[in-house]
């Protein structure tokens, strides 16, 4: 066996993994030739003392952000993007006080016809919305991103065309720093597919977006709305040298299911 | 994602207690970064979780998992493409990390070659840096890491032994920068 040969068996001899077979070719060519032996010796030492470098340890903060992200997850999940138990009580809580106070109102008024208190409904309904849209537009203004992820879920619930909120989940898609923010942004616009906005602002999306990973998700979405007028930006998407590999397949790929 | 189970979110938990220490280790040891390792790191278990279908069970999980890492690292580099962090503004990391059985001369000393080893390692350029993290910090087979690297397993031998060379002749030059 040549220098060559033995070297990248140096590794595992010094870790003591070669075949025995191996092992003693090895050891033949290191007692034959000098240059090899003292190389290994060498070099074995540092391979030792790799292992005893400390490994960084992540704060504790790692730990509680994973879980905080989790739970915002799961919230999502239990119910099909259910913001979390508080805060729909304190909702809930919200709407129960404005039916009281209309209903107060009604007994203090005293006999109203039916068309008032249709009004009311479609107010009272009013409100609800209008509590639901400040607390996402809320959550989704927060610093921290899980609190962004918990405003992702709470968009779902909004109204379709509820335009404030599809606004900011548009914002939320193209500009978010955090990626998990940006993908749970666009699987939230699937309620505000209808709406032809929404639509054409998913297709500059995908033109103006650089995170692969968003792409891909911005690419099955398209695919899940069966939106043909896409079909232009997918062939550039699957040529454009710049996109990353996967990305270019994925739009391939959609224009097959697109045809 | 309104599609994760709730049975799927649990087993996403006991990875992230199984694997974050050395998933956050190997982004430290390529980034020389804490912060932005501990970003990653919650970037890779999410990346999981998102493409969970395309996992084959028939291959290794941490195989699988530094693939994912491996995309995260890069997706980011490029966003801070042009912030290099230099080797001085690097605060070094370590706490006691000589052997336990040494007795103070050999401990001390033990300590100035591991600080040296650790500064050659972090001058290390980037491709050879991280098939020393991966074979000698992960443990992982050479198969595993021919798979993350997408390259052969003969290959994956061949590169270890040249960023062992490499890391020699930084260990020396420092050494000798230190003794002059």
């Amino acid at each position: 066996m040549t220098c060559e040969d033995i070297k990248p068996l140096f590794a595992d001899y010094w870790s003591g993994t070669l075949s025995p077979e191996d092992r003693a070719r090895v050891e033949q060519h290191l007692e034959i030739c000098a240059d090899c032996r003292a190389e290994s010796k060498r070099l074995e030492a540092l391979w030792r003392n790799l292992a005893l470098l400390p490994a960084d340890e992540p704060d504790s903060a790692l730990r509680e952000r994973f879980y905080e992200t989790l739970s915002a997850y799961r919230d999502g999940a239990a119910t099909g993007a259910k913001p979390r138990a508080a805060v729909w009580q304190m909702l809930s809580r919200i709407a129960a006080g404005i039916a009281l106070v209309t209903m107060g109102a009604g007994i203090g008024y005293g006999l109203r016809s039916n068309q008032a208190s249709a009004n009311e409904v479609t107010q009272l309904r009013g409100e609800v919305n209008n509590m639901r849209q400040l607390v996402t537009l809320s959550l989704l203004q927060q610093q921290s991103a899980s609190e962004r992820l918990r405003g992702v879920s709470w968009a779902v619930r909004a109204e379709p065309s509820d335009t404030e909120v599809l606004d900011a989940l548009l914002a939320h898609v193209n500009h978010d720093p955090n990626v998990n923010v940006r993908l749970a942004a666009v699987d939230a616009l699937r309620p505000f597919a209808s709406n032809r906005v929404t639509r054409d602002a998913v297709m500059q999306a995908l033109a103006g977006q650089t995170e692969p990973i968003v792409q891909v998700a911005l690419i099955d979405l398209l695919v899940d709305l069966k939106e043909k007028d896409a079909t232009e930006e997918l062939q550039r998407v699957a040529v454009d040298h710049l996109a990353d590999s996967g990305v270019r397949e994925r739009a391939r790929w959609a224009l097959e299911k697109l045809q | 994602m309104a599609q994760v189970s709730a049975g799927e979110l649990a087993k996403l938990a006991v990875l992230f207690e199984r694997h974050h220490r050395s998933l956050f280790r190997y982004f430290v040891s390529l980034n020389r970064d804490r912060e932005l390792s501990e970003d990653l790191v919650q970037d890779v278990f999410f990346r999981i979780l998102r493409y969970r279908a395309s996992y084959d069970p028939s291959k290794a999980f941490a195989a699988w998992m530094y693939q994912i890492a491996r995309r995260a690292n890069m997706d980011r580099g490029r966003e801070r493409r042009g912030e290099v962090v230099g080797i001085e503004e690097f605060t070094t990391r370590h706490g006691d990390p000589a052997s336990a059985e040494a007795g103070p001369e050999e401990h001390a000393a033990m300590g100035q070659n591991l600080e040296l080893l650790d500064r050659a390692l972090a001058l290390l350029p980037k491709d050879k840096r991280e098939i020393l993290i991966l074979s000698r910090f992960q443990e992982l087979k050479y198969e595993d890491i021919a798979a993350i690297l997408d390259c052969e397993v003969g290959t994956v031998k061949v590169r270890v032994y040249r960023a062992m060379r490499a890391l020699e002749q930084i260990y020396f030059a420092l050494e000798k920068e230190k003794a002059s």
